[in-house]
C-alpha cells in the first residue's frame, strides 16, 4: 500500500507489514490480555494480503485483508509514523 | 396435481450444502425470490457470495433436480447471481449522507449547557440565512429537538426510508420522533452506535447545504460513531462560562482532535443576564471563561449568549427564538455565531479528502 500524504512524503507498507501491525483489539491485546499476534509466529498467505481499504470518518483506513480480518483502524499519525505506537 | 408449497421447495434445496461454509444454501440466505405458480412452475434466484463461485454450475444442476424431485412441479427457472459481500461491515463513506454538502456537530463536554438550544437556533438560524437545513438529534437517549421545535409527529416512509419532519423550514429527525412521547429509549452503548447509523443512512435527507446534528452531552459513542462514519465538517462545543465546565470541555475538544476533526471553535452559553427590572447586566457564572480557553487552545471563540427567558420560554412552546423574537440579545447572538460558523465551515469545504485507490 503505498500512501502520499498532503505535504508530499509517500509511505510505503507490504500487505505483511500491515497485517502484523493490525492495532485491533484480537490482535493487539486489551484490558492485560495478549494479543494473538503475540502467540502465533506464522500467518497464512490471505492473511497477508490485503483486499479493500476504506476510509474510517477522516482520521483512519480501515484495512481489510483476504481472510477477512478487517477490524483494524490505522489512524493516519500510525500509519505516517511507520506503523509505531 | 397441485403445485407445491414454497416450504416443500425450500425444503428440498435445503438438501444442497455449501462445501466451504458446511451449511446448506437455505439456511445460509443464498434462495431467494422464490415464486410458485399455481400451474407448478417454480422459479427463484439462487444468490451466490462470489462470481468466480467455482461450485456455480454444480449448484445449478443440483438446484434444478432438487426441485424437479418434487410432485407437482412443471418448470424449473433458476437464475443466478453473485453478491459480493462485502468486506466492511460498516456502509462506505460515500453513500452516507450524500446530498448533504457540510455536517456541524455541535457538542458540549458535559449536560445541561444549553447544547441542544444552541443546534436547534443556530440550525433556524442558518435557515433564515437562506441556505437548505437539516438538524439531526443524535441525543438518542434524551431527545429535546421535537419539543424545541414543536414537532411532535410521527414521521413518514417512502421507498423503505424515512422522511425528516418539516418544521420551521428545516428538515428534522430525533429519536423523540420515533417514540411516543414519555417512553425511555434503554439502549446499551453498541446500539447507540447503530440508531446513530441508522438516523444518518435511513431517513432521506435529500439535498442540504447543512446538516446540523446535535450530539449528546460528553465524549461518547455516538460522538464515536459519528465521527467514523462521516467525514464532519466540524465540530463547535457549547460551555458555560465557569473554569470548570470549560475545562470539559475542552476535553471534547481534545478528543474531536484525535479524530482529525476540525474543531469550529467555543460557544459560551448563558454567558450573562440582564435583569429586566433594573437593567443591570449580572455574570451569574462568571463570564469569557470560554474565550480565554479558546486562545489558550488556538480554536477560535464563536461567540456568547445570554440567558434569557425568552429562549427557554419559547423552547418549551416549540418556536426557536431566533424565529419567535429576533430583536432579542439572545437571537441576535445566534445570528452572528451562526455567520461565523458559516464562515469557518466554507474553508473547510476546501479540504480534499483522501483518494484511496485499490488495484
Amino acid at each position: 500500500m503505498e500512501i502520499t500524504w498532503e505535504d508530499g512524503a509517500r509511505t510505503t507498507y507490504t500487505g505483511e507489514q500491515l497485517r502484523w501491525a493490525c492495532p485491533c483489539a484480537e490482535c493487539r491485546g486489551e484490558a492485560g490480555m495478549p494479543g494473538r499476534l503475540s502467540r502465533v509466529k506464522t500467518l497464512g498467505d490471505e492473511e497477508l494480503r490485503v483486499k479493500d481499504v476504506q476510509l474510517v470518518g477522516q482520521y483512519a483506513l480501515q484495512i481489510a485483508f483476504e481472510s477477512g480480518h478487517a477490524t483494524g483502524l490505522y489512524t493516519f499519525p500510525y500509519l505516517r509514523r511507520g506503523l509505531m505506537q | 396435481m397441485s403445485a407445491p408449497s414454497s416450504q416443500q421447495v425450500l425444503q428440498a434445496l435445503a438438501t444442497i450444502k455449501d462445501p466451504d461454509l458446511g451449511r446448506d444454501v437455505v439456511s445460509l440466505g443464498m434462495i431467494k425470490e422464490l415464486e410458485v405458480s399455481a400451474q407448478g412452475k417454480v422459479s427463484f434466484t439462487f444468490e451466490l457470495t462470489t462470481p468466480a463461485c467455482p461450485v456455480r454450475d454444480r449448484f445449478k444442476s443440483q438446484a434444478e433436480d432438487a426441485v424437479r424431485e418434487l410432485t407437482g412441479v412443471t418448470a424449473v427457472d433458476v437464475r443466478m447471481t453473485a453478491n459480493v459481500r462485502p468486506a466492511f461491515l460498516r456502509p462506505k463513506p460515500s453513500e452516507i449522507l450524500p446530498g448533504v454538502k457540510q455536517t456541524i456537530a455541535i457538542a458540549s463536554g458535559k449536560g445541561g449547557v444549553g447544547k441542544s438550544t444552541v443546534a436547534v437556533n443556530l440550525a433556524a438560524a442558518l435557515r433564515q440565512s437562506g441556505a437548505s437545513v437539516g438538524l439531526l438529534d443524535a441525543d438518542i437517549l434524551g431527545p429535546s429537538v421535537p419539543v424545541m421545535t414543536g414537532s411532535r409527529q410521527t414521521p413518514q416512509q417512502a421507498n423503505g426510508r424515512l422522511l425528516p419532519i418539516d418544521a420551521h423550514g428545516m428538515k428534522l429527525m430525533s429519536f423523540g420522533h420515533l417514540y411516543p412521547e414519555g417512553q425511555p429509549t434503554i439502549y446499551r452503548g453498541p446500539m447507540v452506535g447503530k440508531a446513530i447509523e441508522a438516523l444518518m443512512t435511513q431517513v432521506d435527507w435529500g439535498r442540504l447545504d447543512y446538516l446540523v446534528i446535535d450530539l449528546p452531552p460528553g465524549t461518547g459513542d455516538a460522538s464515536l460513531t459519528l465521527a467514523q462514519a462521516v467525514p464532519l465538517t466540524g465540530v463547535a462545543i457549547v460551555c458555560t462560562p465557569q473554569d470548570v465546565a470549560t475545562d470539559i470541555a475542552v476535553r471534547a475538544l481534545q478528543m474531536f482532535r484525535k479524530l482529525n476533526v476540525t474543531p469550529l471553535g467555543l460557544i459560551e452559553n448563558m454567558s450573562w443576564y440582564v435583569c429586566p427590572s433594573c437593567g443591570h447586566r449580572h455574570e451569574i457564572f462568571s463570564h469569557g471563561g470560554a474565550e480565554s480557553a479558546a486562545k489558550r487552545y488556538g480554536v477560535p471563540f464563536l461567540g456568547a449568549i445570554p440567558l434569557e427567558e425568552s429562549i427557554r420560554e419559547d423552547a418549551d412552546t416549540g418556536v426557536p427564538v431566533v424565529i419567535s423574537r429576533p430583536e432579542s440579545a439572545g437571537a441576535k447572538a445566534f445570528v452572528a455565531i451562526a455567520s461565523q460558523v458559516a464562515a469557518r465551515t466554507s474553508i473547510q469545504s476546501f479540504r480534499q479528502l483522501p483518494v484511496i485507490n485499490v488495484h
